[in-house]
């Protein structure tokens, strides 16, 4: 009988601890337009002064495009390759180029059968501490690893507003 | 006999002519003037800042000669349609080199409008052509304030910041 009574209470509690849970809304932070664009100029221009060419996406939490940025005469493909490059990041919450490496292991990696992600360097996560809130990718300098070092440099930018 | 063998060369000559004028014009590749990064990028932020000047947050769209996108721009306080109908009225604008309002006003009377059925085509205010004099390089489309009037009021200011680097 008390144990009856003792096992009625404790499903009370956790029917109570699950509500209490249930009713607190999410507080997320998220990336503003003056951030985001300062992402994407920031890493055009670097690439710039390095003589490359890029077009840019930073996309938000839910991969969102952002910012959407075609360098000058870069190759038409340059603004997907950046988009993709970015989601995957997002997606996995580290460097595409990482998330490259770890696929080429294993060709039939299930990530790359979802919409999007490209295994290419050039992308990197946005993160406020160990939370990812978005990604910024590049595309059209030669090599992904340049690609990235713009990404690197727009993010820099900003390192003091992603708090 | 030399009538027709004169007819004959005429007709040859002609034909040469012919065929080496459209040779020659076939060899020449168009030359265009294009919108860069940097004047999509002042275009668009000039027109944000205005709308944000008035109180509104707007999305944004530039885009080129071939209705590509040169730069997009979400605003994450404005309404999660505004970059999508930024882009149908800046292709609206681009397509048919006119303000995006003036096409609805065109259609506004005609319930089968065709041009509504293609695709990324809308029939709403807030976008304009960007010209180089009578040639239509691209386009500004805005979308997230009250009404396309003042949307276009944004794209205006945009283009106006850079009019003087439009020739």
């Amino acid at each position: 009988m008390i144990k009856t009574a003792c096992g009625i209470a404790a499903l009370a509690l956790a029917c109570c601890a699950t509500s209490g849970a249930n009713a607190q809304l999410l507080t997320t932070k998220q990336l503003s337009l003056p951030i985001a664009v300062t992402i994407a100029q920031t890493a055009i221009e670097t690439c710039k002064q390095q003589g490359y060419n890029v077009s840019v996406h930073v996309i938000g939490n839910m991969g969102e495009i952002l910012v959407a940025m075609r360098g000058d005469n870069t190759g038409p493909h340059t603004m997907e390759n950046s988009m993709r490059k970015a989601l995957a990041s997002r997606g996995q919450r580290i460097p595409s180029g990482q998330f490259a490496e770890n696929v080429a292991k294993t060709p039939n990696a299930g990530a790359l059968r979802l919409g999007n992600m490209i295994p290419a360097r050039g992308a990197l996560p946005i993160n406020v501490g160990n939370v990812t809130i978005g990604a910024a990718g590049a595309s059209g300098a030669p090599g992904g690893d340049k690609d990235e070092a713009c990404v690197k440099a727009g993010l820099d930018k900003v390192a003091d507003q992603l708090k | 006999m030399s009538q027709t063998t004169c007819r004959a060369a005429g007709l040859a000559l002609a034909a040469t002519l012919a065929a080496g004028f459209v040779n020659s014009a076939n060899a020449q590749v168009l030359a265009h003037k294009d919108i860069s990064i940097a004047m999509a990028t002042t275009i668009a932020m000039t027109a944000i800042d205005n709308c944000k000047a008035a109180g509104y947050n707007v999305s944004v769209h530039v885009l080129g000669r071939n209705a590509e996108t040169i730069v997009g721009i979400r605003n994450p306080l404005a309404g999660v349609n505004t970059y999508e109908n930024s882009f149908k009225k800046a292709y609206t604008s681009r397509t048919f080199r006119i303000e995006s309002g003036k096409f609805a006003d065109n259609v506004g009377q005609n319930p089968v409008a065709a041009q509504l059925m293609l695709a990324n085509i809308v029939a709403a205010r807030g976008a304009l052509p960007i010209k180089i004099g009578e040639e239509t390089i691209g386009s500004v489309g805005i979308s997230g304030a009250p009404g396309g009037d003042k949307d276009e009021v944004c794209a205006q200011a945009g283009i106006d910041k850079v009019k003087d680097d439009l020739k």
